[in-house]
């Protein structure tokens, strides 16, 4: 039994690592349509500025800002210079898809002779243990879990009780009665992008600080876990998706202690086709996303 | 000829449809009206096949067809349009009307694969019928032109004369006449009862009352998704609760 | 130039025609945004391979674990290679093809590139995981001795036959009813669902007939590299066969043959060169040559979106010359 309560105990942690990427991943979709593929790229990109702040001898916790920082702006110029001008071009939602992948390979790939292939990790040490019951956590990842808690509700408190947050919500859920509202829309999908930036780059910075060591392939298998979490929340559901990335972390944890740990996207995966099949809206519906065709 | 039993259709707690039954006489055109929001359009859908019902029952020349994907129902010639442009925007005019037609040998995986010989009587008979459609509507000059880049009015005409080569013996039209010039109105009119002469059953949902008026053998009123008189239209305007409801609604 | 080399650019290239033809067949004109194709290929690689190749417990081999080794002459192992894909694509099918919007449907399918691959990667004794299979036997190795130009020669006409076969059948589908019916899906599936097209059927035929053609190819290349691991087919090779329909023009076989000569053959060709003559680190060129298809796919997608060879406007005998030249661009 106390395989599983240690396998609990880290899918406290994998909930709180996927719970920042998914949201931010899924109030991207939500409020500007745009299913950025290029995500994981992003979180890996800012992992990597984590990385060489960390070997000027930072700690890793500071690191995180810098990643968070740059995430924002990435994701930020990224929308600005390539995926609104797509969209206002009037791209179908397919062209987008393509331009967000052939953006993400662009990144992977200019960031490969930079960074090299090999992997590397951070320098940071994981802590003493903390024991609760069977549960055994180190200090890094206690403070991970209260670092995602707090973000969640900064979320929370940002879209219940901000205007900037009502106005994300009235942009996500009718973009053109928002305007017509008054709503600066523009200012808006700015202010997203750059939020929801930083919650890439936080969570690339986490989720590499959660993995033994990272390289630039990372991006991938991060992209699917927030893409999985997202999709079984509701598309476009941010509360959705923390409750998909507690579902996925606690599953995923504890297969890789009933099986292997190498299937963990695997499972992430096959939950993502369950939903796909059995409830395609996700858990929190929301229109627009999975309507039928046509 | 069709028969809607008591149609219900509920979506994230919204009643669209909340039953609704209806009895569509054959070789008539019977008009759908109702102020906006009043579920018409959903009634349409899930009368041809495209929303599911969430209860109730739909008959069509005595079979039930309501458990019936929408393809189904077309092959058994209960065919719709669309109240939005739903035109093939990259394939021409002529190609539009050719994709409706249902007996072709080539248009199979097997038929195609067995080349040109195998289908090419058929297709050149479809295409003399499809040209005769053309051409009685007016459209010949645009035959191999894309639909895409056809008027709005056209684009009408194009999905009425693909419906047509489905040999359909029900035509459920979604608004026809909305976003047509005039003129283009007055062709569709034409058109229409034509059609009706030749025995066609016709359902249409239209705003214009007037057209109404001029087309429709009898109309069903439908608001806040329940079905509120029917009839016809001078009997209507007597009746007060119809009244209101245009007004209110 | 010797001969293998233009072996080696012959058969890619016709392997890279007829990937391009079925992917064309399923995106192009049926609209089916196939993320995924590049395992169809892999399993008809891997059916090919393990049909052919002996028991993993025979001499040379063992240093592999997998399934199968039944040492079938060839064709099988190559109509074996297209049977796979085309299997394959029934469940995959029938779990993606449904009601999801279109760009759903493809997330779907790329992830399960993603993860196929995964699995694959670290199940050792199904296909020998990450160091995948080698001392692949080739076709007709029996009968003509492998080390010599005429073997060269009997597998670039054997490609030949294969990509004749293809054009064929993807010639045939296009140019007829049953193509205009598909792209009209592609159009607007909603409305031809209205006129009793039944889409699912269709989807799913172009699903495993593109899955059966993508497998071939795969059981064609693995005959003539003699190896096949998961680093072969990572989910970016189907963004290139994507850029080579995007680049060469989609809906239309001629476009598509035009796509795979530029993109995937032609970007091999351009990386070869370069190595040759010594433009740039060597390191760095395998991940420009992906920095520069993704510029392609923008570039064209923004300036010309139709390709460099568009769908053809079908003009029937004794029709009047079309009214509006324009042409309607796909998005």
């Amino acid at each position: 039994m106390s395989i599983f309560a240690a396998a609990f105990g880290f899918g406290l942690v994998s909930m709180s690592v996927i719970a920042l990427a998914a949201v931010g991943f899924t109030m991207q979709f939500g409020i500007t349509n745009m299913i950025n593929l290029a995500y994981g790229q992003v979180m890996i990109s800012s992992a990597y500025v984590a990385y060489y702040v960390n070997r000027a001898g930072v700690t890793i916790w500071i690191g995180m800002i810098a990643g968070a920082a740059f995430g924002a702006v990435f994701s930020f110029l990224l929308n600005r210079l390539i995926y609104a001008p797509f969209q206002r071009k009037g791209t179908s939602h397919l062209g987008m898809v393509i331009v967000s992948l052939a953006v993400s390979l662009m990144i992977a790939n200019l960031l490969l002779p930079i960074v090299g292939y090999f992997s590397v990790s951070y320098q940071e040490h994981a802590g003493s243990l903390v024991r609760l019951g069977d549960i055994v956590l180190t200090n890094n990842q206690i403070a991970i879990i209260a670092l995602s808690v707090v973000v969640m509700l900064g979320i929370h408190a940002l879209l219940r009780y901000t205007r900037l947050g009502k106005a994300m919500r009235a942009t996500a859920a009718n973009p053109t009665l928002a305007r017509n509202c008054g709503i600066p829309t523009q200012r808006v999908i700015d202010m997203v992008w750059l939020i929801t930036g930083a919650l890439c780059g936080l969570a690339g910075v986490v989720a590499a600080l959660n993995s033994d060591s990272f390289v630039i392939a990372s991006g991938a298998g991060f992209l699917v876990t927030a893409l999985a979490a997202a999709v079984l929340g509701g598309a476009g559901q941010p509360y959705g998706a923390m409750i998909g990335a507690v579902i996925i972390g606690l599953v995923t944890e504890l297969s890789a202690a009933a099986w292997s740990p190498e299937y963990k996207e695997v499972v992430a995966f096959g939950i993502l086709v369950l939903v796909m099949v059995l409830r395609p809206q996700g858990l929190l519906a929301k229109r627009g996303a999975l309507a039928a065709a046509g | 000829m069709l028969v809607a039993q008591d149609v219900h259709r509920h979506f994230e707690g919204m009643h669209a449809v909340d039953g609704v039954s209806l009895d569509v006489p054959r070789g008539q055109i019977t008009g759908l009206i109702g102020p906006n929001g009043a579920g018409k359009s959903t009634f349409m859908a899930v009368v041809a096949g495209t929303l599911p019902a969430s209860a109730g029952r739909i008959f069509f020349e005595g079979a039930d067809i309501t458990r019936l994907p929408a393809y189904r129902r077309a092959r058994l010639g209960l065919v719709r349009t669309f109240q939005l442009p739903s035109e093939f925007a990259r394939l021409t005019v002529l190609e539009n009307l050719l994709v409706a037609a249902p007996h072709n040998r080539g248009d199979s995986l097997f038929g195609a694969l067995m080349g040109r010989r195998y289908w090419r009587e058929d297709e050149e008979r479809l295409v003399t019928e499809a040209r005769g459609l053309l051409k009685r509507f007016g459209m010949s000059a645009k035959e191999s032109d894309y639909a895409g880049l056809m008027s709005g009015g056209q684009k009408r005409l194009i999905e009425i004369m693909r419906a047509l080569m489905l040999h359909p013996r029900c035509l459920l039209l979604d608004e026809p006449m909305s976003g047509v010039h005039p003129r283009v109105v007055e062709q569709i009119r034409y058109y229409l009862q034509s059609l009706r002469a030749e025995g066609l059953t016709i359902l249409m949902v239209e705003h214009e009352l007037h057209l109404v008026e001029q087309l429709c053998d009898s109309v069903f009123v439908m608001a806040q998704g329940k079905l509120i008189g029917s009839g016809t239209m001078a009997g209507l305007r007597r009746q007060r609760e119809i009244v209101d409801a245009y007004l209110v609604g | 130039m010797n001969t293998y080399y233009a072996a080696n650019l012959l058969i890619y290239a016709g392997v890279d025609i007829i990937a391009v033809l079925a992917l064309n067949l399923q995106f192009g004109v049926s609209g089916i945004v196939n993320f995924s194709f590049i395992v169809f290929q892999a399993a008809g690689a891997y059916a090919a391979a393990v049909l052919s190749m002996p028991p993993h417990t025979a001499a040379d081999y063992s240093f592999q674990v997998y399934i199968g080794g039944y040492q079938l002459p060839f064709p099988i192992p190559w109509i074996g290679g297209a049977l796979a894909g085309a299997l394959l694509a029934i469940p995959v099918g029938l779990v993606v093809l449904r009601k999801l919007r279109s760009d759903y449907q493809a997330i779907a399918l790329l992830v399960t590139s993603i993860i196929a691959n995964t699995v694959i990667n670290n199940a050792r004794p199904f296909l020998n995981g990450a160091a995948g299979l080698a001392l692949v036997p080739q076709p007709l190795q029996d009968q003509v001795d492998t080390n010599t130009d005429s073997y060269l020669y009997l597998y670039i006409a054997l490609t030949a036959v294969c990509v004749g076969l293809v054009w064929f059948v993807a010639a045939r589908i296009v140019n007829s009813p049953y193509g205009r019916t598909l792209r009209a899906m592609r159009e607007h599936e909603l409305a031809a669902t209205a006129l009793g097209k039944n889409p699912v059927a269709l989807k799913m035929t172009m699903f495993i007939v593109g899955g059966a053609i993508a497998g071939l190819s795969g059981a064609i290349l693995v005959g003539f590299l003699t190896v096949w691991a998961p680093s072969t087919w990572l989910y970016p090779e189907t963004i290139i066969l994507f850029a080579a329909l995007i680049v060469g023009g989609r809906g239309n076989n001629l476009g598509a043959i035009l796509g795979a000569l530029l993109v995937p053959v032609g970007f091999e060709e351009v990386t070869r060169l370069m190595i040759r003559l010594n433009i740039g680190p060597p390191n760095l060129i395998p991940a420009l040559e992906w920095v520069v298809i993704g510029l392609f796919i923008l570039g064209f997608l923004w300036f010309r979106p139709e390709g460099v060879r568009p769908e053809q406007r079908h003009v029937f005998e004794g029709s009047p010359h079309p009214e509006i030249e324009d042409r309607v661009v796909a998005a």
